[in-house]
C-alpha cells in the first residue's frame, strides 16, 4: 500500500467527511421542507416603505391566496393609509373600568389571534386601592368585578411618541406612521425581539409558532399592517385596529366596553372626546419618567 | 487641540458627528409633534375666544337607543312570541293614594311589583314618577316629561356623570369617532342602569390570559402606611 | 519585481490555507475521537435548530414575559470571550512582552472562534433566520446608528475581519521564512485592541440602554461585562495553553501563563467588586426596582429557580478568586487548573442565567414568569459549542505547525502533498 497514489487514510477522510456531509442534510431536514414552502417573491419582498402600489396589489393578493390555502378562509386585505391631520389618542377611565376583559377578548377576535393561547394586545391589571405599584398588581384574577378594594388598569400598546422599539428595531421593521400608530411591516421582522425586550409596557407579542384560527372565526377585513394573519416567527403589536380607525370607525376595544371606559379620537380636533378629557381631566400616562410620551392616556373621574 | 490633528481626519470626525446628528435627527422628525399643533390651536382660541369652528363636512348622526322597558314594568309572563309581557304602570293605579318610602335594602318590592328591586337612595316612587300619571316623569321643578325624555331627569342630579356622557367618556359608544365619515349610537342611561337600582352590575370577567408559563401570584398589598 | 511577487500571494495564500487545513485533519485517535464527539454534537444542534425553525419557537421556553433565553445568555458570555484575547494583545504589542507575542495568536484565534460562535447565537435566535438578509447595509435596511444592534454586527464581523487578517497574515509570512512588514499587521493589532474593547461595550449596551428594564438600565453594566471578559478570556486561555502542551510539540514558556495568572488576580477582584457594588444599590435602595435582584438572589413570590444557579455562581468566583490570589494554592497546578475552570463555569452563570434572565423578571408589568430551558435549547446550545470548539481545534492545527515551522514553504515536499506512510505523528 505504501507507493499507493491514495492512501488508506485519504480514503478514511473523504469518507468521513461524505458521511459528515450526509449526516448534516438529514440533521438540517426540517429546515429544508420549512424553505420549501416559502415562495421566492415572499423571500425578496421588499420593505413596506419600499413597495409601490401595484406591488403592494401583488403583495396584498399573494397573501389573500396564502390565507385561503392555510387558513380555508376568504379575507380582503387592504393598505390602508393614514389620513392627514389626524393624530389617535386614547383615554382610558380607571374610575368606570370594572375589569371586565371585555376589551381583551374584543381584540382577541378583531386581530385574528391565535385560538390555542387565547392571545390579545391587552392585559387587564387588577390593582390595590390606595396603591399604583405594578408590584401589586395581577393579570389572572378570576373572580366577580369589580371586587372590594381593588380597581382595573388595562394596558396595551401606548403608541409612544418616543418609542424604544422603534429604536432597537435593527432593520426598521417597526416604525411611527404619521397618525401616530406604531407599526411592524411582519414581512420584514427577523424575529429577533429586541423591541419585546426593550417595550416598557409588555405590549408587544411574538409569534412563537403559526396562529391557528377556525376559517368561520376569522375577520375577513384585514390590513397589512394591522389584523391579517401573521406569520410564525414574527413579533406584532396593537395598532389601535387601525383598519378599522383609519376608516373612521372606533377601534373593536372600544366598542367591546359596557362601561364606557374608553375615549379615542383625533387630537388635532378640538372638538373631540379625546380632547376634552385631556383638557377636563387629570390625565397621567404610564412610566412618564422613562420619557416614552405616550399616545394613551389613564384618569379617573374624581 | 482640535486644529492640530492632520486636516484629513478633521474633516473626517466632522462629517461623521454632522452623520450622526442627522441620522438621530432622521429617527425624530418621524415624530409628529402633536402638543405643538394643540398649543396652537389653543393660543388662537383663546386670544380670539368663540365657539370652536363647525367642521367643514356635515356630521353624521349620533342617535341614542331607546329602551323597551321606558313605559312598562316586566312581568314574568311570556306572549306567544316568547317576548316578556309589560304592564303599563296606569293599568292598575294613580301614585296619588300610594306612598311608599325609600327603601333601605334590595329587598324585592313585593305585590303586583314583584320583582321590582327598588334602590335608589333616598328617592321614594314619587321623585321620579308623574303622581298623577305614573307612566310620565317630573324633573326637579315640576315640569312633567315623557318617559322617553327621562335622561334630562337623570341628568339633573347626576351632573357629572351627564356632562362626560355628552362629551364621549361616559356610557360607552359604537361606530365612528370621525362623524364626518359615518354615525355613532350612544347608549341610554337606562341601558346600563336600570333606574329603580342604578348601581352597575357585577360581571364575571372574562377569562384571564392563558399564557403558556403562568405569572405567580403577588401576596396582597400591605395596608397603606398612615400620613401624619 | 515586487508586482510579480504580489500577484504570485493571490494564489500562494489561498494555496497555503488550503493545504494548512488538510494537514489539519492529521492526527491521533485522540484528535479523530476528540472531532467526532465535537460534530456529533454540532449535528444534534443542527437538528435542533432545523426543528425550532420550522415548528416555530414554541418548542423553546421562552415566552412573551422572557423573550430572551439560553442562546442570548451564551451569546452575551461568548462575545466577553472573545474580547478576552486583548489580555493577551497589549502586554504582546504595548508592553514588548516576546515571550507573550509567540503565543498571542492562541488568544487571537479563541477571538475567532468565539466571534463565530457569537454569530451563530444571534441566528439561532432569530425568529425568522430567512429574514438574515435584511439586515445587510444598503441590500436590507440597516438601522444603524439608532440601533445598538446594528453596532453589535457591525463590529462582531469587523472584530471578526481583523483578527482572520492579523492571524492569517503572520502564519503566512511565517509560513514563507519571511519577516512580517509591520505595516500589514502592527496598525491592525492596535486597532484590535481598540476594537475589543468596543465589541463588549456595545453588545452591553444593548441591554443598559433600555429605560424599561431597571435591572440592567445602571451605568456600571459595560464596565461589568469588561471585567467578566478579562476573567473568562485569561482563564480559557492558560487552561488551553497547558492542553496545547500537552497534546502537540508546541512549548509554551511559563511567562505568557504567568503573565495571564497576574492579569487575572486583578480582573477577578475587579468583577468580584462590581457584582458588590450591583448588590449594594439594589438592596439598599429597596423599592420596586430591587425585585429582579430578590428573585435572583432570594427568591420572589414563591419562584426561586435562579437562586441555587447565582450563589454556586458566586461560590465559584470567590473560591477561584482564594486560589489565584494565595500563593501556596495558586502554585499546584492541578488546583489552580479546577479554579480557573470553577472561574470560568461561575462567571458563565452570572453573566448568563445571572443577568440575562433576571432582567426579564418580573417583566414590565411586574409579572413574575420564570424561565427554564427546553431540551431544544440546550442542544442547539451544545452544538454551538462544539462548532466552536471545533473551529477553534482547526483553527490551533493550523496554526502551531506553521509556528514550528513543522509546516513551511521550505519543507513542503514535491507534490502530492500527502500524509507521510510511517506512523501518524502527534496532531502537531
Amino acid at each position: 500500500m505504501t507507493d499507493s497514489k491514495i492512501d488508506r487514510r485519504t480514503v478514511l477522510k473523504v469518507a468521513g467527511a461524505t458521511l459528515g456531509a450526509a449526516a448534516f442534510a438529514r440533521a438540517v431536514s426540517p429546515v429544508v421542507a420549512w424553505a420549501s414552502e416559502l415562495s421566492g417573491e415572499a423571500f425578496l419582498q421588499k420593505h413596506y416603505k419600499e413597495l409601490a402600489p401595484d406591488e403592494m396589489r401583488t403583495v396584498l393578493a399573494r397573501l389573500e391566496a396564502e390565507t385561503k390555502e392555510k387558513y380555508g378562509a376568504e379575507v380582503k386585505i387592504r393598505d390602508v393609509r393614514p389620513t392627514d391631520g389626524v393624530q389617535f389618542g386614547y383615554a382610558l377611565n380607571l374610575s368606570t373600568c370594572i375589569g371586565c376583559r371585555r376589551c381583551a377578548e374584543a381584540c382577541h377576535v378583531e386581530n385574528n389571534h391565535d385560538r390555542r393561547t387565547h392571545n390579545s394586545y391587552i392585559r387587564v391589571l387588577e390593582m390595590q386601592q390606595g396603591s399604583f405599584d405594578l408590584e401589586h398588581g395581577t393579570t389572572t384574577y378570576d373572580h366577580v368585578v369589580p371586587a372590594p378594594g381593588k380597581f382595573y388598569m388595562p394596558v396595551q400598546c401606548q403608541q409612544c411618541d418616543n418609542p424604544p422599539c422603534v429604536h432597537v428595531c435593527p432593520v426598521e421593521a417597526t416604525w411611527k406612521e404619521k397618525d401616530g400608530i406604531v407599526v411592524v411591516d411582519y414581512d420584514w421582522c427577523i424575529g429577533c425581539r429586541y423591541c419585546e425586550a426593550a417595550c416598557p409596557y409588555h405590549a408587544r407579542r411574538f409569534n412563537w409558532d403559526a396562529p391557528e384560527i377556525p376559517a368561520e372565526e376569522i375577520n375577513p377585513v384585514q390590513a397589512y399592517l394591522s389584523n391579517r394573519i401573521r406569520p410564525q416567527g414574527v413579533m406584532e403589536k396593537c395598532t389601535f385596529c387601525l383598519h378599522r380607525t383609519r376608516e373612521g370607525l372606533l377601534p373593536a376595544c372600544l366598542e367591546a366596553c359596557p362601561t364606557g371606559a374608553r375615549v379615542f379620537g383625533n387630537l388635532l380636533d378640538p372638538n373631540s372626546e379625546i380632547r376634552w378629557v385631556l383638557e377636563n381631566k387629570r390625565v397621567f400616562v404610564l412610566k412618564e419618567e422613562l420619557g416614552t410620551r405616550p399616545r394613551f392616556f389613564y384618569f379617573f373621574d374624581v | 487641540m482640535l486644529t492640530r490633528l492632520p486636516r484629513w481626519l478633521f474633516t473626517l470626525l466632522l462629517i461623521a458627528h454632522v452623520a450622526l446628528l442627522s441620522a438621530c435627527e432622521r429617527a425624530q422628525s418621524d415624530v409628529v409633534d402633536w402638543r405643538a399643533t394643540v398649543a396652537r390651536q389653543r393660543a388662537a382660541d383663546s386670544a380670539e375666544p368663540s365657539s370652536h369652528a363647525a367642521p367643514a363636512a356635515p356630521l353624521h348622526a349620533v342617535t341614542i337607543h331607546e329602551p323597551a322597558s321606558l313605559t312598562s314594568i316586566a312581568t314574568e309572563l311570556r306572549d306567544a312570541n316568547d317576548a316578556s309581557v309589560g304592564i303599563g304602570c296606569q293599568t292598575c293605579h294613580s301614585l296619588d293614594d300610594i306612598i311608599r318610602g325609600p327603601q333601605t335594602d334590595a329587598a324585592d318590592a313585593g305585590g303586583p311589583h314583584a320583582g321590582l328591586v327598588f334602590l335608589h337612595g333616598d328617592n321614594t316612587c314619587a321623585s321620579c314618577h308623574d303622581p298623577v300619571d305614573p307612566t310620565r316623569l317630573h324633573l326637579a321643578a315640576g315640569e312633567v316629561v315623557p318617559m322617553s325624555e327621562a335622561m334630562r331627569l337623570c341628568a339633573q342630579c347626576h351632573g357629572p356623570q351627564f356632562r362626560d356622557y355628552t362629551r364621549g367618556s361616559h356610557g360607552g359608544m359604537r361606530g365612528h369617532w370621525d362623524l364626518t365619515r359615518g354615525p355613532r349610537q350612544r347608549n341610554h342611561c337606562i341601558d346600563c342602569h336600570d333606574a329603580h337600582a342604578p348601581a352597575y352590575p357585577h360581571f364575571r370577567p372574562m377569562p384571564p390570559p392563558n399564557d403558556r408559563f403562568p405569572p405567580a401570584t403577588p401576596h396582597e398589598a400591605a395596608p397603606a402606611e398612615e400620613h401624619p | 519585481m515586487e508586482n510579480a511577487e504580489r500577484s504570485i500571494h493571490w494564489t500562494s495564500y489561498p494555496r497555503f490555507l488550503l493545504r494548512a487545513l488538510w494537514l489539519a485533519t492529521d492526527g491521533g485517535w485522540g484528535f479523530y475521537a476528540w472531532m467526532t464527539v465535537l460534530t456529533a454534537i454540532a449535528l444534534v444542534g443542527a437538528n435542533a435548530w432545523a426543528t425550532q425553525v420550522a415548528t416555530g419557537m414554541v418548542v423553546t421556553g421562552m415566552s412573551d414575559h422572557v423573550s430572551w433565553g439560553l442562546y442570548i445568555a451564551n451569546f452575551t458570555f461568548i462575545v466577553g470571550l472573545a474580547a478576552g484575547g486583548v489580555m493577551m494583545v497589549i502586554p504582546a504589542y504595548l508592553y514588548k512582552n516576546h515571550d507573550m507575542h509567540d503565543v498571542v495568536i492562541v488568544g487571537e484565534l479563541l477571538a475567532v472562534a468565539a466571534l463565530v460562535m457569537a454569530l451563530l447565537f444571534v441566528v439561532a435566535d432569530l425568529g425568522r433566520p430567512d429574514h438574515f438578509w435584511h439586515l445587510l447595509p444598503g441590500i436590507g435596511r440597516f438601522n444603524w446608528p439608532i440601533s445598538m444592534l446594528t453596532w453589535d454586527v457591525a463590529v462582531l464581523n469587523g472584530y471578526l475581519a481583523i483578527n482572520l487578517h492579523i492571524c492569517g497574515y503572520l502564519l503566512y509570512m511565517r509560513f514563507l521564512g519571511r519577516k512580517p512588514d509591520p505595516r500589514w499587521y502592527v496598525p491592525f493589532v492596535l486597532v484590535s485592541i481598540v476594537w475589543a474593547i468596543s465589541v463588549h461595550t456595545v453588545t452591553a449596551f444593548l441591554y443598559s440602554g433600555l429605560g424599561g428594564r431597571p435591572f440592567w438600565n445602571s451605568a456600571l453594566l459595560a464596565p461589568r461585562f469588561l471585567a467578566s471578559a478579562f476573567v473568562t478570556g485569561p482563564a480559557f486561555i492558560v487552561l488551553t495553553l497547558q492542553l496545547v502542551q500537552r497534546v502537540t510539540s508546541f512549548r509554551v514558556p511559563e511567562g505568557p501563563i504567568n503573565t495571564l495568572l497576574g492579569i487575572m488576580r486583578i480582573t477577578v477582584l475587579v468583577n468580584l467588586f462590581m457584582v458588590m457594588a450591583e448588590v449594594f444599590t439594589e438592596f439598599y435602595t429597596g423599592g420596586s426596582h430591587m425585585s429582579a435582584a430578590t428573585y435572583l438572589y432570594f427568591g420572589l413570590h414563591g419562584r426561586h429557580a435562579l437562586v441555587p444557579w447565582v450563589w454556586t455562581a458566586l461560590a465559584f468566583n470567590v473560591l477561584g478568586a482564594i486560589v489565584l490570589l494565595t500563593p501556596g494554592l495558586a502554585k499546584r497546578r492541578p488546583l489552580l487548573n479546577v479554579a480557573l475552570a470553577m472561574i470560568f463555569v461561575g462567571i458563565w452563570i452570572e453573566k448568563g442565567m445571572g443577568l440575562i434572565i433576571p432582567g426579564f423578571i418580573p417583566s414590565t408589568l411586574h409579572e413574575l414568569v420564570e424561565y427554564v430551558p427546553s431540551l431544544t435549547e440546550w442542544k442547539v446550545t451544545a452544538g454551538v459549542w462544539a462548532l466552536g470548539l471545533m473551529i477553534y481545534t482547526v483553527a490551533l492545527k493550523v496554526a502551531l505547525p506553521v509556528l514550528t515551522g513543522e509546516h513551511s514553504s521550505a519543507s513542503l515536499s514535491p507534490p502530492p502533498a500527502s500524509a507521510q506512510p510511517s506512523a501518524p505523528a502527534e496532531a502537531a
